[in-house]
């Protein structure tokens, strides 16, 4: 049944609804897929997924339910019978899967498509699993695109196992590393308004002003409100060590966002090297001397800030739990853990947010660190996805 | 509904999905949702589908004050207050005082119209919910005057967003969604040709390597777009740039690179 398809996206984490599956249904009926394979493709990417985030997955599905098709007898009879309406060359529907199947088992076109594009020009988006598909070479269609062929029965458009093939949706992926204004998207969801907080009203609300005076025949009439300000506050802490490195332009992202977006309250940023220990610091280079004691932190901001700590987590299981661990500064008489437990203690909100987390994997020895640590604070992965569950749980009420 | 077909226009090549999101929007009388990077042409999509259609066009630009009522209607209490002390004729008749906005005007026009809300995502995060019930029924309700404005014929709508903001899930369920991807290079060769009557061949050629080239560089924080590329080769073009230069020299790169530290990586990168 066609219908398995829309469980099938369900399934794989697409939330299609009825209204959108009957609207493909609708535009099916009326023909809008033109008889054509891969516009049938674009009518259900259209019609039933509304983010560009959700593209790979879809594609993914997409694949995986049209991929065993080997020939028409097989598709199921709704699909074809609307595939039937226009004038649709069927040999290409069979020349598109199959193609697609070839060069999805067969390595030795494979092969010779790899050797194909060492000879092309170095734009290729090369090394991904799908790239047989563009392979069209190899029946003496020669892609004039990079990634696709063009196939003679729809010009210009891309085929739609070739499109999908691609995966040139993945970075629009939910779950990769985000960029800057992703991640201001994803603080804008930090608010907390005052105004759900039982204040005095002490604003002037003009356009009700305006609309009693009037209901009054003129006779002024003021109306208030109650001022509705984010309170949220927020501490950020990052680390700024050596395995951080290849993050530093993630966490500069992070960094600016969280500047841009000027609606909280107040904002502080401090730095530590690899762990946070007595001290922290007030710049990324932490240098020795230019920092504050964590204790100066918990007089100065009280435990309503929410704590937002960036890093990797990657410290040696000795600089974490020794208490000789710190060989960049002094270690106070505390280990690098007992450090974070009074930080815990102290803050009611902290999240960690790690651009490496492996989510709770069994700990390999190198990630005992790290495990130690997610036990501690509730820890996300860097990314829109771990943003978005980290503001849930700083925003949620307990 | 009339047989529109929609194929593109002299100044505007569009990818055949995306003519086929349009021609299935159109068809299905559903808003057309349309996101993509910045310059990817989002907005000229309706200039060009009022162009291929003959259809009139009435653009709703949202800004971030920009609230749901203003496309629909506002009251204009304070002119009414002025009048009434002033003893001005008719304001007896709160009619006067209505005014309608863009969608209220493309719901009350004669003929099918083509609305554009442009850039949807900047008004406030609840904005697109206050408008399902209006885009839904293409009707809404005046209480002032107690009149329905229903549209003769339902305008066909082009909601642009830049992802700004999420948009809400029962929003985005009602529209057909489209994904500008950033053109290849096989199309931005017959968008730039769209522009220029007569353009060089060789130095399109060396212009294009370079923006490729730029585009495809990992630090570039914001990669320059079509609407750039444009200026850029119309600078070229101007500065009477020999072709072979461009490559290597690459002249009024300001054009094409808005950001101090992306000017850096260019720089350094060329030099390796």
């Amino acid at each position: 049944m066609f219908l398995t398809f829309f469980y099938l996206l369900r399934s794989k984490g697409i939330d299609v609804s009825v209204t959108e599956w009957l609207t493909l249904i609708e535009a099916l009926d009326k023909g809008l897929c033109h008889g054509s394979f891969t516009e049938f493709y674009y009518l259900c990417r259209m019609t039933l997924v509304n983010r560009e985030s959700d593209f790979d997955k879809f594609d993914l599905a997409f694949g995986e339910y049209f991929k065993g098709i080997q020939d028409e007898n097989e598709i199921p009879p709704e699909i074809m019978k609307w595939l039937d309406k226009g004038d649709m060359d069927d040999s290409q529907l069979n020349r598109d899967v199959y193609r697609f199947e070839q060069h999805r088992d067969s390595n030795t076109v494979k092969r010779m498509f790899r050797e194909r594009i060492t000879e092309q020009n170095s734009e290729h988006n090369g090394g991904n699993y799908w790239i047989g598909t563009s392979g069209g070479s190899a029946f003496g269609h020669t892609g004039r695109n990079p990634g696709g062929i063009r196939v003679g029965g729809t010009p210009g458009m891309h085929t739609a196992f070739s499109v999908m093939g691609e995966r040139k949706y993945e970075s629009f992926r939910n779950d990769r590393a985000l960029s800057m204004r992703q991640f201001q998207v994803a603080f804008r969801r930090l608010r907390q308004y005052s105004a759900r907080l039982d204040v005095a009203k002490t604003e002037l609300d003009i356009d009700r002003t305006i609309d009693s005076t009037c209901n009054q025949g003129g006779y002024l009439k003021l109306e208030f409100e109650k001022p509705r300000k984010n309170t949220v506050k927020l501490l950020l802490l990052f680390d700024c060590g050596g395995t951080m490195y290849p993050f530093m332009e993630l966490c500069n992202n992070l960094f600016q966002a969280v500047h841009k977006a000027n609606h909280f309250k107040d904002v502080q940023t401090y730095y530590f090297h690899n762990c946070i220990y007595q001290k922290v610091y007030k710049t990324p280079e932490c240098e020795t001397g230019d920092w504050v004691d964590l204790d100066y932190l918990f007089r100065h901001f009280d435990k309503d800030y929410k704590v937002i700590i960036v890093g990797d987590a990657q410290m040696a299981p000795e600089e974490l739990f020794d208490v000789n661990g710190n060989y960049r500064g002094p270690n106070g008489g505390m280990s690098g853990y007992e450090w974070c437990q009074l930080l815990n203690s102290k803050y009611k909100k902290i999240v960690w947010l790690n651009p490496r987390y492996h989510g709770g994997l069994n700990a390999l020895s190198w990630m005992e660190s790290e495990h130690e640590l997610a036990k501690l604070f509730h820890m996300y992965l860097l990314s829109v996805d771990g943003l978005k569950e980290a503001i849930t749980y700083l925003m949620a009420p307990r | 509904m009339a047989e529109t077909n929609f194929t593109g226009s002299k100044h505007y090549i569009a990818a055949p999905e995306l003519m086929q999101a349009v021609n299935v929007a159109i068809e299905l009388e559903k808003p057309l949702l349309i996101k993509g990077e910045p310059g990817t042409g989002k907005t000229m999509l309706a200039e060009a589908i009022r162009e291929a259609t003959g259809k009139e066009l009435f653009i709703w630009n949202i800004k971030s004050t920009t609230k749901a009522q203003d496309g629909l209607y506002v009251y204009d209490t304070i002119q009414r207050l002025y009048d009434s002390q002033f003893g001005e004729e008719g304001v007896d008749d709160i009619a006067h005082y209505i005014k309608l906005g863009k969608l209220g005007e493309a719901f009350k026009s004669e003929e099918q119209v083509i609305l554009l809300i442009d850039e949807i995502d900047k008004a406030d995060l609840e904005f697109p919910n206050d408008l399902l019930w209006e885009l839904d029924r293409m009707e809404f309700y005046i209480h002032e005057t107690k009149e329905t404005v229903k549209a003769k014929h339902r305008p066909i709508v082009i909601i642009t967003s830049n992802a700004e903001k999420e948009l809400p899930d029962a929003f985005l369920r009602r529209c057909i969604f489209h994904y500008i991807d950033f053109p290849d290079r096989e199309q931005m060769t017959e968008i730039v040709n769209a522009h220029f009557e007569h353009l060089e061949e060789h130095l399109l050629q060396q212009a294009m390597d370079t923006f490729y080239w730029i585009r495809g560089l990992k630090d570039i924080r914001k990669k320059p777009s079509t609407s750039e590329l444009i200026d850029w080769i119309r600078a070229l073009q101007l500065g009477g740039i020999e072709p072979d230069l461009i490559r290597k020299e690459m002249p009024f790169l300001g054009v094409l690179i808005k950001k101090d530290e992306d000017l850096g990586v260019i720089k350094q990168r060329r030099l390796d």
